[in-house]
């Protein structure tokens, strides 16, 4: 086996693929249930909790099983976590986008896009702090937050903070969402996941 | 004296429920709880902050996220064992599989409902200053943290069952979704069944629906977790049969849940001004305010007959001789955190109120009226855009500009008019309109 395929068994990544690839399918499927055809804000649900879903799954995914043998390897590790999550994060998004085909002005795929680049960030730097069987805790508890609180929400302020609820046009909401997405991967990638010892 | 010295007490363990509860990751819980209920709570202030009812609504819902969430963190919590891979020293222990399992689930269960209560205790505090009427809701409370204890020992229970890394978050996410789905669904057995639930904040619980939803939920995680720990199994009968009593008594209450919260049908007055000012007895505190907002309208319309006796603010139509006042709630549009946020709005939006009021079936306008109407308008109380509206019909056709010099010439001739002269109008003018009486609109 090559150095490529030991990689991605250790890290789990068919797994991950699979429940990837099935994400996908449940919010094509939940979409196609919300009728959505005229009023495409009724796809907000799919918009802001399939990343999240998607992402917690990445996340799970950059746990590293012998964290201390790693370290010991010769060759630099940061290219390597930083392929494994822009490879992912990009295939969970093009995976999510045919979800929402259509209305790329509101919540189509550019929403969908950028909520999986901001939640697989956020889950990325949880990772590097918490570990990465809890990375996917901060995004969820910000995203569900922010999907009950910014209903009414007005101002410039609140494209910024609640971004995963805005449309697809919204630069506020995608200078965040980047911005998380670049700090993420950056933290994780420099620093790896937190070893999770025995007490994890 | 004594030459033997006496053997020091050995140090007592401390109690292993101790240890769990102030180490490791329980605390952690309590604070997620607190940190995402908070971030729900300060993102949507404008909507609760300064009205008791409505802060109690807001925090009741936040279980919406924090049910999902505490049932997460038991999952969390559940799987420890076999993270740390002490299943097999565990089960050499002289303690019973329950008590090992209460001694694990118990804390992170008490912190989930403790952040909650914390969350709520903060919302309580923000209101405080900008309360305006009314007192704090708690009866919801109680039931709320049972759920989310409840949750808690649910998911530490599924922590335990399911060996997956995902088996946390898709349980989260699953709550989450099915939550939603039985909050926003409009009937059905899942309204009541549903601890998220949130109901209008002019509505209350009856005294015995927390308790019965806390027997619900506990007798539930009871069950769940007799049936999965205890040496004999068949006690989680117990539990469950009280959770179902309680569970089929909620779904027979039905609406009967709720009653309409009896201070939302009183009100206060200042009877003072003509017409009167009324507000909700919920926030009576903005009587001054509103009375201020509207003492313009009430200045001009002094000595004017044929008005209505007050503006009223309480639920469904207003009577025949009331006009509705502008709605302060819900909350975060009209009023946010016990203040009006545009009175030149409100006050406006009262006097629309005044012209259009009761069961009137409302003919046609004629041009004549709509002259009337406007002018009366512009002179109690202009809308604050009215004059970016007239800039737009200035730029149009031939017909809007002239339809504008006419309602600019029937302002100006009503606010020339003399004083005595212009209250003999507006009387006319409120009498016709208050009869339905099209034709009786004085012209101008």
């Amino acid at each position: 086996m090559t150095g490529l395929v030991l990689y991605a068994r250790s890290r789990a990544l068919p797994a991950a693929l699979a429940a990837l690839a099935a994400t996908a399918v449940f919010a094509v499927w939940a979409a196609g249930r919300l009728d959505a055809y005229l009023d495409p804000d009724r796809r907000v649900p799919i918009v802001a909790l399939a990343p999240l879903l998607a992402s917690a799954v990445i996340g799970t995914s950059l746990y590293a099983p012998s964290d201390e043998l790693d370290r010991t390897a010769v060759r630099p590790w940061w290219p390597r976590r930083l392929a494994q999550l822009l490879a992912l994060a990009a295939l969970a998004s093009v995976l999510l986008a045919p979800a929402v085909l259509g209305h790329p002005e509101v919540f189509g795929p550019p929403a969908v896009i950028r909520n999986t680049l901001g939640c697989t960030g956020v889950t990325a730097a949880a990772a590097a702090v918490l570990g990465a069987r809890l990375s996917w805790l901060p995004a969820f508890g910000y995203v569900t937050a922010v999907y009950l609180a910014s209903s009414g929400a007005r101002g410039r302020a609140a494209t910024v903070w609640a971004w995963p609820m805005q449309p697809g046009v919204q630069p506020g909401a995608w200078a965040a969402a980047l911005i998380a997405f670049v700090l993420g991967a950056a933290l994780y990638a420099v620093r790896g996941a937190r070893a999770e010892g025995p007490r994890g | 004296m004594t030459l033997v010295a006496e053997p020091e007490a050995p140090a007592r363990a401390p109690h292993p429920l101790r240890a769990e509860a102030v180490r490791g990751f329980a605390p952690a819980a309590g604070a997620a709880v607190l940190l995402t209920t908070g971030v729900l709570l300060a993102g949507s202030s404008a909507r609760w902050q300064g009205a008791w009812a409505e802060t109690a609504t807001e925090v009741h819902g936040s279980l919406l996220i924090a049910v999902p969430l505490a049932a997460a963190a038991g999952c969390w919590q559940g799987g420890r064992e076999r993270r740390r891979r002490t299943e097999e020293l565990w089960g050499t222990v002289v303690r019973a599989p329950l008590a090992r399992f209460l001694a694990s689930a118990l804390p992170v269960a008490a912190w989930v409902a403790l952040g909650h209560l914390l969350a709520a205790g903060l919302a309580l505090l923000a209101t405080w200053p900008y309360a305006r009427g009314d007192r704090p809701h708690l009866a919801q409370l109680p039931g709320d943290a049972v759920a989310l204890a409840a949750a808690a020992l649910l998911g530490h229970v599924v922590g335990r069952a399911v060996p997956a890394r995902l088996a946390a978050p898709l349980l989260a996410m699953a709550g989450y979704v099915g939550l939603g789905i039985a909050t926003a669904g409009h009937a059905g057995a899942l309204l009541q069944l549903n601890p998220s639930y949130r109901v209008l904040a002019e509505v209350r619980p009856l005294w015995w629906q927390p308790a019965a939803m806390a027997v619900w939920t506990g007798g539930l995680a009871l069950a769940a977790v007799l049936g999965y720990a205890a040496r004999r199994r068949g006690t989680a009968l117990l539990p469950l049969t009280a959770a179902v009593a309680a569970g089929v008594l909620l779904v027979q209450s039905g609406d009967g849940l709720w009653r309409p919260d009896p201070l939302a049908r009183r009100q206060v007055c200042d009877p003072s001004t003509t017409p009167a000012v009324c507000v909700n007895a919920r926030y009576a505190g903005m009587l001054p305010q509103v009375t201020e907002a509207l003492s313009g309208v009430t200045e001009k319309l002094r000595g004017v007959r044929g008005l209505p006796v007050r503006w009223e603010d309480r639920a469904g139509r207003p009577h025949p001789d009331e006009a509705a006042l502008p709605a302060i709630t819900p909350l975060g549009w009209s009023a946010v955190r016990g203040r009006l946020t545009d009175p030149r709005q409100f006050a406006w939006e009262a006097v629309a109120g005044l012209g259009l009021r009761g069961d009137c079936a409302e003919k046609w306008p004629t041009g004549r009226v709509l002259l009337a109407d406007d002018a009366v308008e512009h002179y109690l109380a202009p809308l604050p855009a009215r004059q970016h509206f007239d800039g737009i019909q200035a730029q149009g056709d031939a017909g809007d500009r002239a339809e504008l010099r006419e309602r600019r010439a029937a302002r100006a001739r009503l606010a020339g008019m003399g004083e005595r002269q212009r209250r003999d109008w507006l009387s006319a003018y409120f009498a016709a309109r208050g009869r339905c009486d099209v034709k009786g609109v004085p012209a101008l």
